[in-house]
């Protein structure tokens, strides 16, 4: 075997099936996750929270038959630093100090050296309040009788034209109109929320925690502590999933645990149960959506006018973010000339809202491919269109230009996905002889098709300002270790980063090793979020692999071919001469990259991945319950790093879809979460999962990891729509809102069932 | 973890006497707990109020199925997982081996007890419409003594029971009449699996002539507590199924039936379904309700139900060869007539497992072989082997050809899959036999195995009517 | 409050152990912070996802549930006593590896209890069928694969490892 021996489209190691690098450990049960360790000496901390949605704390009362003097009390007066999580805009409070604005907000921490005192402690704190009104959806907010945040409850707003809209509408031939409406989605990671926190006077703050972004948790410990950058240390434990749920909260956690460390002198545990994650952590934005289009005659779109609304909660958190997606997503994978988009985040005292797999692209892909299928119900051309040609007449392809105007440079394959998911889903002959056989049977059946492509990777210039710095150096004891801050939380980061590393130094997998994520430790290349870590992060640990293979050859001797022995002897020489052998690289953005803030124009995203996704839905008439019983993922998403890994993605990421589309009610009353149980949030067991079919179809991406773009979020945008296009075809009824749960096709269902089921008994 | 583990005492005396000792000594103060899929999960929220419990898990005096002559007696400590197992209750009273099995998970039903599932109270409960159904009887237990009354009386309100503050339920007894009843049972909740019941409702109906002679309708999560619909019931009764006859009772079920909106689900959608999920037990009567002849006792049946028991086991092992089949169905006499009888073999055939299936292969003689596979097959077997030959008639006229072909074929099953090829033959030539068998070598395993599994039950089935024909 | 606390004998993966503990205290706990096996998971204290199960007399059980006191004598079976002999060598369970190699594990939080319900499953059906493996391991709830690589896991375990026993000859 020789160095670099390969080249990048002919591999070893990326593209192979290779064990989780972290497997096996997590198989036998000793990957450690944070609640797995202790600290000696260790208390454990609880939160006191908001038990209404918005007032002003007028008391705080300690009931004396708890022994205070045993607890560690801290309030927003102990914060050394600022009270406040730092996001994009610091609104919100570490702990609230004289106003609450949502239910279960922190207030008061307490610690205690036994776990099973705080639950009577956490009671007898008694807070009074007087209340304010509380505002509890976007129409409440947009009314803005009261004003609950900043001077107009607007968190964030865009505006994107293209075109001349206004004078689209004379000349169309069709125009529809639609509302479409997402509720709330919790993240339901099997591990909550967790922390440890240990401070000493020397060495400030240490924390080890689930979580996904290291140094996002390391600004906020900077301000919340008042600390230097190496008197924070924030170490990610293994982290039991966090599909987003983890990328905004560890910062609020990390900071209580913190500050019931430094005043206590102990380490401190915060770990939350199911119940207080579900009812204080973040979940997915409700957003309501409302189209009007125009098409011409043959059903191309004209015009598009999106009014798009999403509930951010409380504080603005990351709405301004995920709404900026959703505005970047919300006009579909389609060649439209006029489009008019306007877009708010409103702040309701609802818990912020924050980022979720998908990050505000399934909502706007939602309201979007449902009403393409609206469109083709609504139009009355002659021969007739159906949802599948009234989405290939419009579809982008190379060459064309998307909402913001970016040039499709790279080869755009619709067609192609389309055609194969038809192919593979049976699509057409299923759905003429669903028409008939839904006619005799209570079961009806239908397909629903969704087309879509997610941006990968931050949104315009976001990679530029992230500026990741990433790498690789090799150990005396000859091993390649990948230094980046991109954590493995199950999508399989260390994996595919060995792999990239493995491959480019043209080394054996196990040659090569991750870097525990310890901000100690590890350079910043940024957040693991936004489908960033394949194609972005992987690139540059291709090119710093890269690098370090030239820096060998121009200074340790490394012949152009050469052996993995060779490799590390020339490392050795490398050693002897300079001290280390490390090689980081930053971000270099493709060429042409070009995005304008003000304007809403350029290139979103460096690359896209698309897709064609099919759902066989069956809708039971007696129960007013829909399954899924089949459904088909079909996408391009550059080059698949490991075929394992990625299908594992598409298959997590459907199932956790369909969840959204067809189970999982966040019920909330007053501001709170009623619902806030497994028991209660419903999401898909094992008999519930359809089978899924992934295809990938792979058009390796230049400026990606080995080729590769975005994966991760692709899933959570397809399954939703094409769900509830599969359950219109199966009723004849239009559903546009989600969760779309039995009682609310009962709503509609029953009320065209023959009259004689609607008679009620006279109340007697 | 909310709860304080050291707020709370439990103790575990291990037997029946010794807990209702206690309960007598300090009436209300002990809390029973036995699987502790309700009260510990309350404990986790910190929400058990209990301060004193006193653990039945594992009493043997509550953990028995006990087989009589008119009744099947289940403890109150007996888990869920027992009753699926359990090839009396598959046999006898299918509805509550499924609703068992619907219960959360196996976790699950490995540790919640039919006694917990009851005592708790809960509206949802999922046992309950099935008891209900089956006409149950409850016997409670106290240091004063024992009592017995109907299910349908046990729960007096929203999680309230008629028990004591000193008594324990100790047993529900069902009795072993169904087997002629046309038997009903949908839970119905937001998922498939682990789901509590937004509506459940059981039914069984003896239906003759078209008119429904009997009929029991028990429900979940459409009033308080699980309750049987007596005036649903009364409005179908003596009917014939007809379109006005499901109206009716659909009628009946609206003003019977009061649930609630709750966080899982809300009233409106709960009525609904339930008349719906009445209608449809009414369709599947309407759909099977052909005119069953009098039963006058088939004569091999008659000899069989009063048979010695090796004699009757020794008669089912020439049908099926699986031992634990064959014991099963000896448990289940007497058993009424044809029907009941191909009933309960079916029953007892889906709830076997793999040991069992290939047990019954091996008592086939490979198809194309004239010799059984086993020669030192029992003396059971003998007419086993006679009814293989009428079987494989059409194998016996093949060609040479086809019969090398079916040896070969034969072999690479066995040698792909471990067991030998099984067919239901009957009628079949061996040129369709070898179809098949190549058709089934594409197969993987788990599904081939099932296939087996079905081809035996189908050859039982026929040599069941064969025997009761002779 | 305070309880009396009990002195708990059972045989945890093959080794005999006693705990001293209040006998409401569940047996997740004691596994973790008594016996310091945390390989058993805690997802929701409630029963309803399954990454606290463990094998208890041979059956599945969910240990947030279980107060130790109701152990007293059991034999319990954790994710550690799948593989016992790892670190001397020792070969994996099959069901770990091929969860290994079949991407049955993401993230891995419910994936000891995952593999215990798996485990509980093979040995009730050794060539299980799909509905057979999708009701074997509903109770365990995964929010990273969607199933679909741990019901591939469980059927290359079962084909690769499962006994071919002959029925016993009659």
């Amino acid at each position: 075997m020789s160095t670099a021996a390969t080249t990048r489209s002919q591999t070893r190691i990326v593209g192979a099936p290779v064990p989780r690098k972290e497997g096996i450990d997590k198989l036998v049960g000793r990957a450690q996750y944070v609640d797995d360790l202790t600290r000696e000496g260790m208390f454990y901390g609880a939160t006191v929270r908001s038990t209404i949605p918005r007032g002003l704390i007028r008391s705080i009362a300690f009931d004396p038959h708890i022994a205070w003097c045993d607890f560690t009390i801290v309030t927003a007066k102990d914060i050394p630093g600022k009270n406040h999580i730092q996001l994009i805009v610091a609104d919100q409070p570490c702990l609230a100090e004289t106003q609450v604005n949502h239910c279960d907000e922190p207030i008061l921490l307490l610690a205690h050296p036994d776990k099973h005192k705080l639950l009577a402690a956490v009671a007898a704190v008694h807070i009074e309040y007087d209340p304010l009104p509380a505002v509890f959806s976007i129409e409440e907010s947009e009314s803005q009788k009261e004003i609950i945040l900043g001077e107009d409850n607007l968190i964030k707003s865009f505006l994107l034209e293209k075109g001349d809209v206004d004078s689209a509408w004379a000349r169309a031939a069709h125009i529809v109109e639609g509302e479409y409406r997402t509720g709330p989605q919790e993240h339901l990671y099997i591990e909550n929320n967790g922390m440890i926190a240990e401070w000493s006077a020397e060495d400030g703050i240490t924390v080890w925690g689930s979580l996904q972004c290291p140094y996002y948790v390391h600004k906020t410990l900077r301000a919340v502590f008042d600390l230097p950058d190496e008197k924070v240390r924030v170490i990610q434990t293994e982290t039991g999933g966090a599909f987003g749920g983890k990328e905004d909260y560890p910062s609020v956690l990390a900071s209580h645990a913190g500050l019931l460390a430094m005043k206590s002198g102990h380490a401190v545990k915060m770990v939350y149960d199911r119940m207080e994650d579900l009812a204080a952590t973040t979940k997915r934005h409700p957003s309501r959506i409302r189209h009007r289009t125009a098409l011409d005659a043959d059903g191309k779109l004209l015009a598009m006018e999106i009014d798009l609304a999403t509930d951010g909660g409380a504080y603005s958190t990351l709405s301004a973010t995920v709404l900026s997606r959703a505005t970047l997503h919300a006009c579909g994978p389609y060649v439209c000339p006029n489009i008019r988009l306007r877009s708010r985040a409103w702040a309701t005292n609802h818990v912020p809202y924050g980022a979720f797999r998908g990050f505000g692209a399934p909502q706007a892909i939602f309201a979007m491919e449902r009403h393409m299928d609206a469109i083709a119900a609504a139009l009355h051309i002659d021969p007739p269109i159906d949802p599948v040609e009234l989405r290939r007449r419009n579809f982008l392809h190379q060459g064309d230009r998307n909402a913001t105007d970016q040039l499709m440079r790279e080869p755009v394959i619709l067609d192609q996905l389309l055609d194969r998911a038809l192919a593979e889903s049976d699509y057409h002959a299923k759905r003429a002889r669903y028409a008939r056989e839904n006619l005799a049977s209570p079961v009806k059946r239908g397909m629903g098709i969704a087309a879509f492509y997610h941006g990968s990777g931050f949104t315009g210039s976001g990679e530029l300002y992230l500026n990741s710095l990433a790498g690789v150096d090799v150990t005396p004891d000859e091993k390649v270790r990948v230094l980046v801050s991109n954590t493995e939380f199950g999508q399989g980061t260390n994996t595919i980063l060995t792999q990239i590393a493995a491959e480019a130094l043209g080394l054996e997998f196990s040659d090569v090793t991750m870097v525990p994520p310890d901000t100690a430790h590890i350079p910043n290349s940024g957040p693991t979020v936004a489908s960033r870590t394949g194609m972005v992060v992987g690139r540059i640990i291709e090119r710093a692999c890269l690098q370090l293979l030239a820096l060998l050859r121009e200074s340790a001797g490394l012949q152009e071919k050469s052996t993995r022995e060779q490799f590390f002897a020339a490392c050795r020489r490398f050693r002897a001469a300079h001290g280390k052998v490390e090689s980081l690289c930053y971000y270099e953005a493709p060429p042409g990259i070009h995005w304008d803030d003000a304007t809403y124009h350029g290139e979103a995203y460096g690359a896209y991945a698309w897709a064609v996704y099919v759902a066989q839905v069956a809708v039971d008439t007696v129960t007013y319950s829909a399954e899924v019983e089949d459904f088909w993922a079909v996408q391009e998403v550059g080059r698949v790093l490991h075929p394992v890994l990625a299908t594992g993605q598409i298959e997590g990421g459907v199932a956790q879809a369909i969840g959204y589309a067809l189970y999982e009610k966040v019920v909330l009353e007053n501001g709170r979460m009623a619902n806030n149980q497994m028991t209660n949030y419903i999401m898909p067991t094992a008999e519930d999962v359809p089978p899924i079919h992934v295809v990938f179809e792979e058009i390796p991406f230049r400026y990606g990891g080995y080729g590769a773009k975005g994966i991760g979020e692709l899933p959570h945008d397809g399954p939703a729509p094409a769900i509830l296009n599969a359950i219109r075809d199966a009723t004849g009824v239009p559903f546009n809102a989600i969760p779309l749960l039995p009682e609310d096709l009962f709503a509609t269902l029953a009320a065209r069932e023959h009259p004689e089921n609607l008679w009620e008994p006279v109340a007697s | 973890m909310r709860g304080d583990p050291e707020a709370h005492e439990l103790i575990a005396p291990g037997n029946l006497a010794a807990v209702l000792q206690l309960l007598a000594a300090e009436p209300g103060a002990w809390t029973p707990i036995a699987g502790g899929t309700e009260l510990m999960v309350a404990h986790a929220a910190g929400r058990l109020t209990a301060r004193k419990l006193v653990s039945l898990w594992e009493i043997p005096d509550l953990r028995f199925i006990r087989v009589d002559e008119g009744t099947i007696a289940i403890g109150a400590g007996v888990p869920f997982i027992d009753l699926r197992r359990n090839a009396a209750i598959a046999a006898q009273l299918p509805l509550l081996a499924r609703a068992a099995s619907w219960l959360g998970s196996i976790a699950n039903q490995s540790r919640a007890t039919l006694g917990g599932n009851l005592v708790n109270g809960s509206p949802a409960a999922d046992s309950s419409p099935a008891l209900l159904a089956y006409d149950a009887q409850v016997e409670l237990i106290s240091a004063r003594g024992r009592r017995t009354l109907p299910y349908e009386k046990f729960h007096t309100g929203y999680k309230r029971t008629a028990l004591a503050p000193d008594e324990l339920l100790l047993a529900v007894h069902l009795p072993r009449r169904f087997a002629r009843h046309r038997q009903y049972l949908r839970k119905v909740g937001t998922r498939r699996a682990m789901a509590i019941a937004k509506v459940a409702l059981a039914g069984t109906a003896l239906v003759e002539e078209n008119v429904v002679r009997e009929l029991r309708l028990g429900a979940a999560s459409v009033a308080p507590y699980p309750t049987r619909l007596y005036r649903t019931e009364e409005a179908i009764l003596g009917n014939s199924i007809t379109e006005e006859t499901i109206r009716t009772a659909r009628r009946a079920l609206l003003a019977e039936i009061a649930p609630i909106d709750d966080i899982r689900s809300v009233a409106e959608y709960r009525r609904r379904v339930a008349a719906n999920l009445v209608e449809e037990f009414l369709r599947e009567l309407m759909h099977s309700a052909a005119p069953v002849d009098a039963p006058l006792m088939n004569a091999a049946l008659a000899a069989w139900n009063s048979a010695d028991e090796s004699t009757a086991l020794t008669q089912m092992l020439a049908c099926c060869g699986a031992r634990r089949w064959a014991s099963a169905m000896v448990a289940m006499r007497p058993v009424q007539d044809q029907e009941a009888l191909l009933a309960v073999a079916d029953r007892i055939w889906a709830a076997m497992e793999e040991p069992d299936w290939r047990e019954a292969f091996a008592c086939h003689p490979r198809i194309g072989e004239r010799k059984a596979a086993h020669a030192s097959a029992p003396p059971s077997a003998q007419k086993s082997a006679q009814w293989s030959r009428q079987e494989q008639s059409g194998a016996a006229q093949a060609e040479a050809r086809v019969l090398e072909e079916l040896a070969r074929g034969n072999a690479q099953y066995e040698e792909r899959f471990g067991f030998t090829y099984i067919v239901c033959a009957t009628g079949k030539s061996a040129e369709e036999m070898l179809d098949l068998l190549n058709r089934r070598l594409g197969s993987d395993r788990a599904t081939e195995l099932r296939e087996a599994a079905e081809q035996q039950r189908q050859i039982t089935e026929i040599r069941l009517r064969k025997w009761m024909a002779a | 409050m305070s309880t009396r606390w009990d002195s708990i004998r059972f045989t945890v993966n093959g080794q005999p152990r006693t705990v001293h503990a209040p006998p409401m205290k569940r047996l997740l706990d004691v596994l973790r912070e008594d016996l310091h096996l945390t390989g058993t998971k805690e997802g929701c204290g409630e029963g309803e996802c399954g990454s606290c199960s463990v094998r208890m007399n041979g059956e599945l059980v969910n240990s947030c549930l279980v107060p130790v006191l109701q152990a007293e004598g059991a034999q319990i079976q954790t994710v550690e006593g799948l593989a016992p002999d790892l670190d001397s060598g020792g070969a994996l369970h099959p069901l770990q590896e091929a969860f290994l190699h079949c991407g049955g594990a993401q993230c891995g939080i419910c994936t000891p209890g995952m593999l215990m319900a798996a485990a509980q499953l093979i040995e009730r059906h050794p060539h299980p069928s799909q509905a057979e493996i999708r009701e074997g391991l509903a109770g365990n709830l995964c929010r990273c694969t969607g199933f679909a690589r741990i019901f591939a896991s469980v059927v290359a375990a079962a084909t690769h490892a499962a006994p071919e026993q002959e029925p016993d000859a009659r």
